[in-house]
């Protein structure tokens, strides 16, 4: 009966302690999600602004599919991505399988849909007269790109956060790619889904912990951001 | 309220020139600045407007009248470059510019266009007015000098480091002008410049307009208000039912 409050101080103990494992796995969840995420911003942010601004055939299948994407699986990801990089898959060669780089292009393969969607979303819900006025103030294409999301930046970083929080938290992609290999490819979510199969809580806990502490950063951030935004917005 | 724009610039320029020259400087202030020929809009199957013919003169003013809906915002829209529309001939400045529609840059530079509620970039007021400077390459230390001359113009010198979300509607449509100005448009579009706005702030609005076309810019207004409307030596254009009546 005393199991859980047990695993629960032992999971704070590895925590405070500075457990090297524990803290090798946050290190290599984190590098390899921000790594996804930092290659995944710019051409999901690029794709983002030119389908909301710009009107071409097949735009509507775009939509369709970046927000059709958001609901795909991680897992599913995972399974497509296995497929490119094993030994006989056409990105073989890369001997990315099992490897943090494999991580990090799955990481960016399931950050892709949502900055994309919230950027989308972000730069649709922007005024039009915003790029129309530095259209007519004589700017570049790129000029305007670069004013107009200066505009919607609070809708774009909220795009950045949850991209962050959708690959920090996934479990399928990173455990399929990366084979949760202890020191290497281990992250947060394997190493919880490993430890929790074992019957050992207590770093699964910890890990746990980490990952809700992370979130309620991402969401306390979020939310100062879209305070930022309300405030301008009620002044205006 | 009348505000005489001819009058007050003719002072300066004819002052002892002679008949030769006064006539020779009168052809030249009747040069046209921009010439349409057989501008159609549509709005699906509705045909908005049909304009056989238009003519902007250089260092001239126009109020552009008509019912709402019928056209005078997206008249300007199409002039500015920001939405096409069918046009037979289009020159500007004596050349066919036709082919260049959506206007190139240097034209987008030589045509301003003014929203009816002027979009204001969240940087400071000062940071606005410098905004068509900057992005055509000018160094900060030569838009320095050009904005606080302007902002001093358009009275809003004590709000340079405000946000624009504080201002008032009438201090958002002076920096607009201020901001288009700084950039010595040769056709500024104005879109309802004193729409909603309380009368000191409109009277402070028209009393900026004369200066600009002093300043060697046409200007086109859009607008319902008789004060602008009864401007001296402004010319009148009425849209009506999709046609366009100079007056």
């Amino acid at each position: 009966m005393n199991a859980i409050p047990d695993a629960i101080l032992h999971a704070f103990t590895l925590l405070f302690t500075g457990d090297p494992d524990l803290w090798r796995i946050v290190w290599v969840s984190l590098k390899t999600s921000i790594a996804g995420l930092v290659l995944a911003t710019p051409p999901a942010i690029l794709i983002g602004y030119v389908v909301a601004m710009r009107r071409f055939t097949g735009r509507r299948i775009v939509i369709w599919l970046a927000q059709a994407a958001l609901s795909l699986p991680t897992v599913l990801i995972g399974l497509l991505l296995y497929l490119l990089l094993s030994r006989h898959g056409p990105l073989g060669g890369l001997h990315w399988l099992f490897s943090q780089p494999g991580i990090v292009f799955g990481q960016c393969i399931v950050a892709l849909p949502v900055l994309l969607a919230f950027t989308l979303a972000a730069v649709q819900g922007l005024d039009p007269r915003y790029a129309e006025t530095a259209i007519a103030l004589g700017a570049s294409p790129m000029q305007v790109m670069v004013r107009v999301l200066h505009e919607a930046r609070f809708g774009v970083m909220a795009a950045v956060l949850s991209g962050f929080g959708r690959v920090i938290s996934e479990v399928g992609c990173a455990l399929m790619v990366g084979g949760n290999i202890e020191g290497e490819t281990r992250t947060i979510t394997t190493a919880i889904a490993l430890e929790t199969s074992k019957g050992e809580f207590a770093q699964g806990i910890a890990l746990g912990i980490v990952l809700v502490t992370l979130a309620l950063l991402m969401n306390g951030a979020l939310m100062l951001l879209q305070g930022d935004a309300h405030t301008i917005r009620e002044r205006a | 309220m009348s505000i005489s724009i001819n009058s007050q610039i003719t002072a300066a320029v004819y002052e002892n020139a002679n008949e030769s020259q006064l006539a020779s400087q009168r052809d030249e202030r009747r040069k046209a600045l921009l010439g349409v020929r057989g501008l159609r809009k549509r709005h699906g199957e509705r045909l908005l407007f049909d304009i056989d013919r238009l003519e902007i003169a250089t260092h001239s003013a126009y109020v552009l009248t008509g019912m709402n809906g019928a056209g005078k915002s997206t008249l300007l829209r199409v002039l500015g470059g920001l939405e096409r529309a069918e046009i037979d001939s289009l020159r500007f400045a004596g050349e066919d510019v036709l082919r260049a529609h959506p206007y190139p840059r240097a034209l987008r530079r030589a045509i301003v266009y003014v929203h009816q509620h002027p979009i204001l970039f969240s940087t400071s007021v000062g940071d606005n007015i410098g905004y068509g400077l900057v992005v055509r390459g000018e160094p900060p230390a030569a838009v320095r000098p050009v904005v606080e001359e302007a902002m001093a113009w358009a009275g809003v010198a004590h709000l340079r480091d405000t946000a624009p979300a504080r201002l008032s509607g009438g201090e958002k449509q002076r920096v607009a002008l201020a901001r288009a100005k700084v950039l010595q448009p040769r056709l500024l579009l104005l879109d309802e410049p004193t729409a909603n706005l309380d009368g000191a702030a409109r009277e402070q609005v028209i009393a900026l307009i004369p200066t600009m076309v002093e300043a060697g810019s046409s200007i086109v207004i859009a607008c319902h208000d008789r004060d602008l409307i009864n401007l001296q030596g402004v010319q009148r254009l009425k849209l009506r039912d999709g046609q366009l009546e100079v007056r």
